[in-house]
């Protein structure tokens, strides 16, 4: 028999007074995978979340950590968790600050303030740990922050948002720790709308889109799953892209066009070689033109974007 | 028990090591010193010496008289100048300019119809102090009476010896025996009792306040709850400030205690002498006392404290938290502003009956006990009466505190709070 899953969610449901936030939701995060909870901004990343964490409690459904309905609070010496809103003592010493969240995990002060330096000083935060947070700057609260939702060694790590506001130095040094810290065995989901960075390292995705799922499953399945033929293009600069994309509309269902640059979606039956075909007529110059798997972009345009939501109301109207 | 324990000790180093502590803290004493031994230092200080003109205007023996009683106080010292009817005014005009020109304090004019009418006229540069100006009239009287009784043959020193000083002392009765405390200093024991539990009560409910809005505001608060449960938490935050508040108590009975047992050293630095110091009464302080003080202390906190986290857990802003503290603070006010009834009239029915009363007990009880004799049965019910309260209002708080903590937007009325009292 194969390990219970570090996370199951079973139908949970919330609603807040005027409106509904999360309907039926289901999801299985495997132990040691990279979860990423893909929606666009209102979907109800952070309520699912919250209820996980055991923060607010589900109207409906059951959510069971480490194979229990225990709760979150529970097992909150496993878990770590890292709040979208983001929030520390001001007043306290960088360092102290990290000492008594830790504490509040249960980890001995000792063993907790050894961790928080070599934490502080991993992340070049190791001139900062006696100065009082209200001195950091916001990339740097945002780096104490994830510190403290990590020193005590999570077996789960929650992260709402890890990267909104991060320069992308900052986001690559974080990037760069989740990696390192699932190859170490944690698991870890975190929520996000920014695409690109959840296709680099998330095994698994979830797409919430109003409240509901509309998608999950590991990545290269999701991919494998979306259907339809793709195609990357890239034109040489000075191209007229424009004169270009006319060329082959109507070949193309779908195009994220960039200008100079354009992932396309095709129409059924359509023949990349036809693509190309035509754009070499149009004496371009090109740069790619590769047949890809769609990206994760495109997907979740495709499932949470605003034709999307059209079609759901859709359907909703004729059942 | 560990999580609540950190939180505690967080709370507890936080504030301890801050500026508002250390400030406090020194100020309290330094309150206490004003308040204790100002008015010791102010009544026997002799300051400078007044020069005086003593115009003696045909008045005889009355001016000499005069002149040995105040120099007797030896605040004053006295110059006599005798001039005639008719050359009064003149000599009066140069001493006014004497006045003017600061060469002089004063000048007291004795003629001879004073002795008759009793009058007699002093102009001086400062005729506010009452001391100075008692002392003067005081001369005067007694300078009169005896030249008058004199004049009729009689001793004065036999009247003297009847009008002999008479003192009422106040000594109050209590179980312990006739102590002896005399009516004002208990009066100011009390006060100080009321006016000490109203301000600490106050300024360490509101710290708790501002700390569970603090967690709240800047979003700490999800990250703590998602570790511990809302109630531990505010358990933790209540002992750890409560804890501030009993240490900053004991320092400042520990330098109280220092300063009443060697207060004439601590006089003596401001030059007030040991005679001198023996004289102002200082209250007794009984070990009964201060245990009862610190245990409505406690409970009186606890009490109100948790009406703080209240407001602190159901606000978004310090602009809305000052509003909304406002309906707990006057029940504390009030309390003050009834203490100071209880203070004249301990025994009477509005003392008893406030102290009964939970929200007002954990001052006014403490009041009447510094004040008068509380019965037993009295004190017993007041305590459980108030215990009962803590245990229901800290209840009640706490439910509402755990739904108020994570949310966010309009502050909540009455109605909703006590829903969120209800919610399971």
């Amino acid at each position: 028999m194969s390990e219970p899953a570090v996370l199951e969610v079973d139908s949970i449901s919330k609603r807040f007074a005027g409106h509904v936030a999360v309907t039926g939701l289901s999801l299985t995060v495997p132990r040691g995978t990279v979860y990423g909870l893909l929606g666009p901004n209102g979907a109800g990343k952070t309520t699912s979340i919250r209820m996980i964490m055991n923060i607010t409690m589900p109207d409906e459904g059951s959510v069971r950590l480490f194979g229990d309905a225990l709760g979150g609070r529970h097992h909150s010496a496993r878990i770590g968790y890292l709040p979208e809103e983001r929030g520390l003592y001001k007043r306290m010493k960088v360092r102290e600050m990290l000492v008594f969240l830790a504490e509040t995990k249960g980890v001995p002060r000792g063993t907790a303030a050894a961790k928080a330096d070599r934490w502080l000083e991993r992340l070049g935060l190791g001139d900062w740990r006696l100065r009082k947070v209200e001195e950091l700057s916001k990339g740097m609260s945002q780096k104490v922050q994830f510190i403290a939702c990590m020193l005590h060694e999570p077996e789960l790590l929650i992260l709402d948002e890890p990267f909104s506001g991060l320069d992308p130095i900052n986001q690559q040094v974080l990037k760069d720790t989740i990696v390192q810290l699932s190859r170490g065995g944690t698991t870890i989901i975190f929520s996000t709308h920014q695409m690109e960075v959840a296709e680099k390292i998330c095994d698994h995705v979830c797409i919430i889109a109003r409240g509901k799922k509309v998608l999950d499953g590991a990545l290269a399945d999701v991919k494998r799953q979306h259907g339809g033929t793709h195609v990357a293009v890239a034109f040489e600069d000075g191209a007229d892209g424009a004169t270009a994309m006319r060329a082959i509309s109507d070949l193309v269902e779908t195009a994220d066009d960039s200008g100079l640059s354009a992932e396309l979606k095709l129409r059924p039956g359509a023949d990349p070689q036809q693509v190309l075909e035509r754009l070499m007529r149009q004496s371009l110059r090109l740069r790619r033109f590769e047949r890809i798997e769609p990206s994760l972009h495109r997907i979740f345009l495709d499932k949470a974007g605003p034709e999307a939501a059209e079609a759901e109301r859709r359907d909703g109207s004729h059942a | 028990m560990r999580k609540v324990w950190a939180v505690i000790r967080r709370e507890f180093i936080e504030r301890v090591r801050s500026k508002w502590f250390l400030i406090s803290t020194i100020l309290g004493p330094v309150f206490l010193l004003a308040v204790g031994i100002l008015p010791s230092v102010l009544m026997t200080r002799t300051g400078r010496v007044m020069e005086i003109v003593l115009v003696d205007g045909e008045a005889g023996s009355l001016a000499t008289r005069i002149r040995t009683q105040l120099e007797r106080s030896s605040r004053f010292h006295i110059t006599v100048l005798s001039a005639t009817q008719d050359r009064l005014a003149a000599v009066e005009d140069s001493l006014v300019r004497e006045v003017r020109a600061e060469n002089l304090d004063g000048f007291l004019s004795v003629t001879a119809a004073t002795l008759e009418s009793g009058r007699a006229e002093y102009r001086g540069r400062n005729v506010s102090s009452f001391r100075d100006m008692g002392t003067l009239e005081e001369a005067l009287r007694r300078s009169v009476v005896v030249e008058r009784l004199n004049r009729q043959g009689i001793n004065p020193a036999v009247v003297m010896e009847a009008q002999g000083r008479i003192d009422l002392r106040t000594l109050r009765i209590s179980r312990r025996g006739a102590a002896g405390e005399s009516g004002e200093a208990t009066f100011f024991l009390g006060y100080a009792v009321g006016l000490i539990l109203y301000m600490t009560i106050l300024l360490y409910g509101i710290n708790v306040m501002r700390s569970v809005l603090e967690e709240k505001q800047t979003r700490i608060i999800e990250v703590l709850v998602s570790s511990m449960r809302p109630f531990q938490l505010m358990l933790g935050k209540v002992v750890g400030v409560g804890a501030v508040g009993l240490f900053q108590f004991s320092i400042w009975a520990g330098v109280g205690y220092a300063m009443l047992r060697y207060r004439s050293q601590v006089l003596g630095w401001f030059g007030v002498s040991p005679a001198a110091a023996s004289s102002v009464q200082m209250p007794g302080i009984s070990a009964e006392l201060l245990a009862i003080a610190g245990l409505y202390f406690l409970l009186g906190y606890v009490l109100y404290s948790s009406l703080f986290a209240v407001v602190g857990a159901a606000c978004n802003t310090d602009t809305e938290a000052q509003q909304a503290q406002q309906p707990v603070m006057m029940l504390l006010v009030a309390a003050l502003i009834v203490s100071f009834s209880a203070l004249s009239d301990p025994g009477g029915q509005m003392a008893v009956t406030t102290s009964l009363v939970p929200f007002s007990a954990p001052i006014i009880m403490p009041v009447r006990v510094a004040t008068s004799d509380v019965s037993t049965s009295q004190l017993a019910m007041s305590l459980a009466i108030l215990a009962g309260t803590c245990l229901a209002v800290v209840w009640i708080s706490a439910r509402i505190y755990r739904i108020g903590i994570l949310m966010y937007g309009k502050r909540p009325s009455m109605k909703e709070l006590w829903r969120w009292a209800r919610q399971s």
